[in-house]
């Protein structure tokens, strides 16, 4: 069997060359999981029996020279809030109803299924994708594969933290304030949000209704990219989600960003507190997409605070008219931080609400003129490296700590944003590059960060934990 | 909108009276936190309707008037 493979693209390419098989290379990786999930808490449902299943039918229709796709025999993770058949979904909650969506796929589960892919669990989010860990629960609480003390992030923490320690290839996260991203940067892998609208979110325990993206975590944009060409397209239970054709993401990945034209934003992406090192790795990372063929322009986001605001208000109250009857009966079954944010829902008027997206609506309109200049606009993911769980469960925080992570705005404007591993913090944890585009743009930020990962190897990093287990 | 020589007292009020209607039941101690946070919190609301170009914009939400129902798991 070998080494065992980093990438998506890597297993791919040895699956079809006779070097390994989907069974081979499941059942590693479930071992690998044996040692390491108690710690670092990345399954709350394994499904060993039904993924080996999977993998034996792979390998069966590859020899059958049945080929679909590059995620055929591939190993993901899922995360607990969308439905998939063999398992229950939790949400990391006590509260969510067990019987929603038992014994169903939802859509994106269905079509990773029909390209092949291999199921090998439900891994751990925040609670309902808005709370975070508390110890006193019966669910994990997940650790960072760099630093076992810090947080991998979240919500999609699981899927994060289970591609940096090995467990799995790719997953399925979700994106409502920073959810894919978040993961992505703090565990040093790829992320993907795509437009609002372009992958059905239905099957999916909702966070915030106008708000919600399903998108790939991988260690590569180019693996991103094959399973966006899997989930991507449309579905009529997803009144959001739009009828258009689903791009090239594959063939657009040319290496090749001559003519390109990046925004470069500095003014929002810098705050007192920012780590040391995320100046000169953000020079660093733009520096090189310009030997690349990219043209720099500099631009700054319109309304940079207010339409964070506008995210988090109407985040808080869609999640607060989900949750109300519950949290009214059960509160303490709750986390804390679930209660405090979904909570503050109930602090914010309808108007509020509305005026929110009145807010959302114009600085639609001025990102689309930003974009009359530029193809791609870029900043850091994150003003750091991962925190801790500690720090990052504290219901106390201020709303501004909300503004070292700069995923929300673009939630709020439904643009598509790739997050891609560009270096270290001062003490070794992964930091991040964002590259968004216009909406539906998703072949080009696919295209940008499979070209920068050409020339460069943050991704395929080793995170502290895997460099501690069997390579094989 | 809370007034701007809000007190203390009026904050608490306020919050306390918007989580009761909410049917809300938070401790005293997660009660302090969102009286506490709450003039940040209300100051970036307020924010919100200090941008002119929202004086006559639309909000972005959209209602359709014969949609398609459809269960994901069908």
């Amino acid at each position: 069997m070998g080494v065992l493979p980093l990438t998506v693209t890597d297993a791919a390419a040895r699956l079809r060359a006779g070097e390994l098989t989907s069974v081979e290379l499941t059942a590693a990786l479930l071992a690998r999981a044996d040692v390491v999930d108690a710690e670092i808490g990345t399954y709350v449902t394994r499904l060993d029996e039904a993924a080996l299943a999977q993998a034996a039918k792979a390998d069966e229709d590859l020899a059958r020279g049945i080929d679909k796709g590059p995620y055929q025999g591939i190993p993901i993770g899922i995360k607990d809030i969308l439905a998939v058949a063999e398992g229950p979904t939790t949400a990391n909650s006590l509260v969510h109803d067990r019987s929603w969506g038992a014994g169903q796929d939802a859509p994106v589960v269905q079509r990773l299924k029909a390209a092949g892919a291999v199921i090998t669990g439900k891994t751990t989010t925040f609670e309902f994708a808005i709370g975070s860990p508390d110890p006193t629960k019966p669910f994990p609480v997940p650790s960072n594969p760099w630093n076992l003390a810090c947080s991998p992030g979240g919500s999609s923490a699981g899927t994060g933290n289970g591609i940096a320690a090995g467990l799995f290839l790719a997953g399925i996260g979700t994106d409502t304030g920073g959810s894919i991203r978040i993961p992505a940067a703090w565990n040093g892998t790829s992320g993907l949000m795509p437009t609002f609208g372009r992958v059905p979110k239905s099957g999916c325990v909702p966070v915030g209704y106008s708000l919600d993206h399903i998108g790939p975590l991988a260690r590569s944009a180019r693996d991103c990219a094959a399973m966006l060409a899997v989930i991507a397209g449309y579905h009529p239970s997803d009144e959001s989600c739009v009828d258009r054709p689903v791009d090239d993401y594959i063939g657009a990945l040319t290496g090749d960003l001559t003519g390109l034209r990046i925004g470069v934003e500095r003014a929002n992406h810098f705050p007192p507190g920012a780590d040391p090192a995320l100046a000169g790795c953000f020079e660093a990372a733009i520096a090189t997409l310009v030997d690349l063929g990219a043209e720099l322009v500099d631009v700054t986001l319109p309304w940079y605070d207010e339409v964070t605001t506008a995210l988090w208000i109407m985040m808080w109250a869609e999640a607060f008219a989900y949750h109300r009857n519950d949290m009214t009966e059960r509160w303490e079954d709750y986390y804390p931080l679930t209660r405090i944010n979904v909570g503050r829902g109930a602090l914010a008027s309808a108007a509020d609400y509305v005026q929110a997206a009145r807010v959302r609506r114009v600085a639609q309109r001025e990102v689309g003129r930003l974009f009359d200049q530029v193809d791609l606009i870029v900043g850091p993911t994150t003003a750091g490296g991962a925190c801790t769980n500690e720090a990052l469960a504290d219901p106390t925080k201020e709303f501004g700590e909300l503004f070292k992570v700069f995923t929300g705005y673009w939630d709020a404007v439904g643009n598509p944003v790739l997050a891609v591993p560009m270096g270290f913090t001062h003490d070794g944890l992964p930091l991040s590059l964002q590259l968004a585009a216009r909406p539906f743009g998703e072949a080009t930020v696919l295209r940008a960060g499979d070209a920068y990962q050409r020339v460069t190897d943050w991704h395929l990093r080793p995170s502290t934990l895997l460099a501690t287990l069997p390579a094989a | 909108m809370t007034e701007p020589d809000a007190t203390g007292e009026d904050i608490a009020t306020t919050v306390r009276a918007a989580l009761a209607a909410a049917g809300l039941s938070p401790t005293e101690e997660e009660l302090a936190g969102l009286v506490a946070g709450y003039p940040a919190f209300r100051a970036r609301i307020d924010a919100l309707y200090a941008i002119p170009e929202t004086r006559y914009a639309s909000p972005a939400l959209v209602f359709d008037p014969a949609p398609v129902f459809t269960d994901w798991s069908d």
